[in-house]
């Protein structure tokens, strides 16, 4: 996938006609010089010389008048907003699906919290003068790379595995880690997928490859994994033996009958919210000790694209000035630990995002067999 | 003239004088009366309005909450014409075609609120058609709060709803309203907002109370104090207790 900055663009397209306008006036100026001779010829190469000078001139004019061109903060700071997509599809408690408050809609979460940071720490940095207010993109998680790409987004913010494998397109920059104990783990429904996987631990116990022990576990087992995320990266990649469900969404995994599904991957602390707060007819799946059964480590990063260095400085160094205070972990202790009513935490300090931006209404999809495994 | 003519004289002088007065005056005095008797009646209408909004999204509330539809079809249009039935239903008066004889300036304010709270359920839209999620905020509290807040914006006229312990801060009433609000709720139960013209007869301050009814219980009736589905804690309340009441603030031009 390619990606183009905006000013590489204009500069090519300013390059592009010069070129085209310059091509079309050189045989024109051709035939004339050859009636005045080899004179004319001498004194065009001349001029043609201090043309190509101009040139330069004129791109650092442009340079100048446009300077925010080559500078994502700093056309930040002069548009007074920074526009952050976030996946629809809901994934508590990193952004919980937007509800109604006594202020309009507004949506909430942990990455809700983070991209107020962003917010704030850009208002220090462009002068105080004014605030430097989020737009939210609400879109679904496919068209996050979509947006982002067409130039649509500063950048988003959707619990996204950043060490994964496959899980970063060409063109993308991920950020230093802000949740780092995240893992892809599973949920499931009936106890007998929960012994079967057990027997096979106990069976390989001493055996230091769990990749082993989890690949015969869930072997023959339909599982179920959100289109695109890391989840699903790792079941093709590792689970062979496996009816292998493509959905949509959590949400859509969780109402499938047909086929029954056995088991669902996402990322750990997703699922470890929504089986004590969504969906308590699911359950972890978890080792012979009890511990969650974790097939993966991953840590989320907040992603823009690969030509914002100033960007992707300030963001690592505002995540790094986060974890070092203590903010960073009070956030996540604040929305994975504590006992809250996500409505009111969205009235007081939820963001408003842009409903005209939205997806029709939110449709949580439906399930696929995966093909060509 | 002898001293009696005189008298009689005089007293027909003043009962001419004292006539002119009344003649003069009384014509203001009865335009003061009616702008009083409109403006009030306006007050009432719009929180008749406002609260018939509540009801209907009350009375649609278990299909705003349902996870498992997507597009619900409870649309701005829908919204309008329940409403337009009900406000028919409670008041005789059609939205669609106001009566000659309703005050003009309920005649301009009705329409302004009707698409205020038009446009808060446009607004609502993609989180009532969410699909998968159940509960969504979108309740008879916060339609009020934000079209009550839309059309106070677009008026010189001023609507909220208020309450003596409210979860919105922004709620949170005036001194006149808190006076009020404590008065009406050692009072039995009545429909029958209270009226007075306050600063030197200048502005209109009405409220008409609301009462908590079976379906409000869920979130704000017993067990006291354990949180609701919306994290507030539970006020303890029962069928009938005053809930809060809507307040309509209008000033008046006298001058006009």
């Amino acid at each position: 996938m390619a990606f183009y900055d905006r000013s590489s663009i204009l500069t090519s397209m300013i390059i592009g006609r010069s070129i085209i306008s310059v091509r079309s006036i050189i045989p024109r100026l051709l035939r004339r010089l050859k009636k005045i001779g080899s004179q004319g010829t001498v004194l065009f190469l001349v001029a043609l010389g201090l043309f190509l000078q101009g040139c330069g001139l004129v791109f650092d004019a442009v340079e100048l008048v446009h300077p925010l061109m080559r500078d994502e903060l700093s056309a930040i700071c002069a548009r007074g907003q920074f526009r952050v997509g976030i996946s629809v599809e809901p994934f508590r408690p990193f952004v919980f699906p937007a509800v109604y408050t006594d202020e309009g809609v507004r949506v909430t979460g942990l990455d809700v919290e983070l991209i107020r940071e962003v917010g704030d720490a850009l208002t220090t940095y462009c002068g105080g003068q004014k605030p430097i207010v989020p737009t939210l993109h609400l879109t679904r998680f496919r068209d996050l790379f979509i947006e982002m790409n067409e130039g649509h987004l500063d950048l988003f913010v959707s619990s996204i595995g950043g060490n994964v494998p496959g899980a970063r397109p060409v063109g993308l920059w991920y950020s230093i880690p802000y949740f780092h104990n995240g893992g892809i783990g599973a949920m499931i429904q009936k106890p007998e997928v929960a012994e079967k996987v057990r027997a096979e631990f106990q069976r390989q116990a001493g055996n230091p490859d769990t990749l082993a022990a989890i690949q015969a576990g869930i072997s023959g087992l339909t599982v179920a994994a959100q289109k695109g995320r890391t989840s699903h990266l790792y079941a093709e990649a590792n689970l062979k033996n496996i009816r292998l469900l493509i959905c949509d969404s959590l949400p859509a995994a969780v109402e499938t009958r047909n086929p029954g599904i056995d088991v669902i991957f996402s990322k750990h602390a997703i699922l470890d919210y929504v089986t004590k707060h969504v969906w308590p007819d699911w359950h972890l799946l978890t080792r012979n000790d009890g511990t969650p059964l974790i097939l993966t480590q991953e840590y989320f990063s907040i992603v823009t694209v690969d030509e914002h260095r100033r960007l992707q400085w300030f963001l690592n160094n505002l995540l790094y000035r986060l974890e070092e205070s203590g903010r960073l972990e009070h956030m996540r202790r604040r929305w994975l630990e504590e006992d809250y009513a996500p409505t009111r935490r969205a009235t007081i300090e939820g963001l408003p995002f842009e409903v005209s931006k939205v997806p029709e209404h939110y449709d949580q999809g439906q399930c696929r067999l995966a093909t060509g495994r | 003239m002898s001293k009696k003519d005189l008298l009689m004289k005089s007293r027909g002088l003043l009962f001419i004088a004292l006539s002119l007065v009344f003649f003069l005056v009384w014509p203001s005095i009865g335009w003061a009366q009616a702008l009083r008797e409109e403006t009030e009646k306006t007050a009432q209408h719009l929180a008749i309005l406002l609260n018939v909004g509540r009801l209907i999204i009350e009375r649609n509330q278990a299909l705003i909450d349902d996870p498992r539809k997507g597009d619900k079809g409870f649309t701005p249009e829908v919204f309008e014409q329940a409403v337009v039935d009900e406000f028919i239903r409670q008041t005789r008066i059609d939205l669609k075609d106001l009566p000659s004889h309703l005050p003009s300036l309920a005649k301009e304010l009705l329409p302004v609120l009707l698409q205020s709270s038009k446009e808060v359920v446009a607004d609502a839209q993609f989180v009532i058609n969410q699909r998968g999620i159940g509960y969504k905020n979108f309740i008879p509290a916060t339609f009020g709060s934000q079209a009550g807040r839309k059309f106070s914006n677009r008026s010189h006229v001023k609507i909220k709803q208020t309450t003596l312990n409210p979860r919105n801060l922004k709620n949170t009433p005036d001194a006149y309203e808190e006076n009020v609000l404590r008065r009406l709720a050692t009072q039995p139960a009545s429909n029958i907002p209270i009226t007075e013209w306050i600063d030197n007869e200048t502005t209109l301050r009405a409220l008409t109370p609301i009462y908590y009814s079976q379906d409000c219980l869920a979130c704000h009736g017993s067990p006291r104090g354990i949180l609701d589905i919306s994290g507030y804690p539970r006020e303890g309340a029962q069928e009938g207790d005053l809930a809060g009441a809507i307040s309509v603030q209008i000033p008046v031009n006298r001058s006009r």
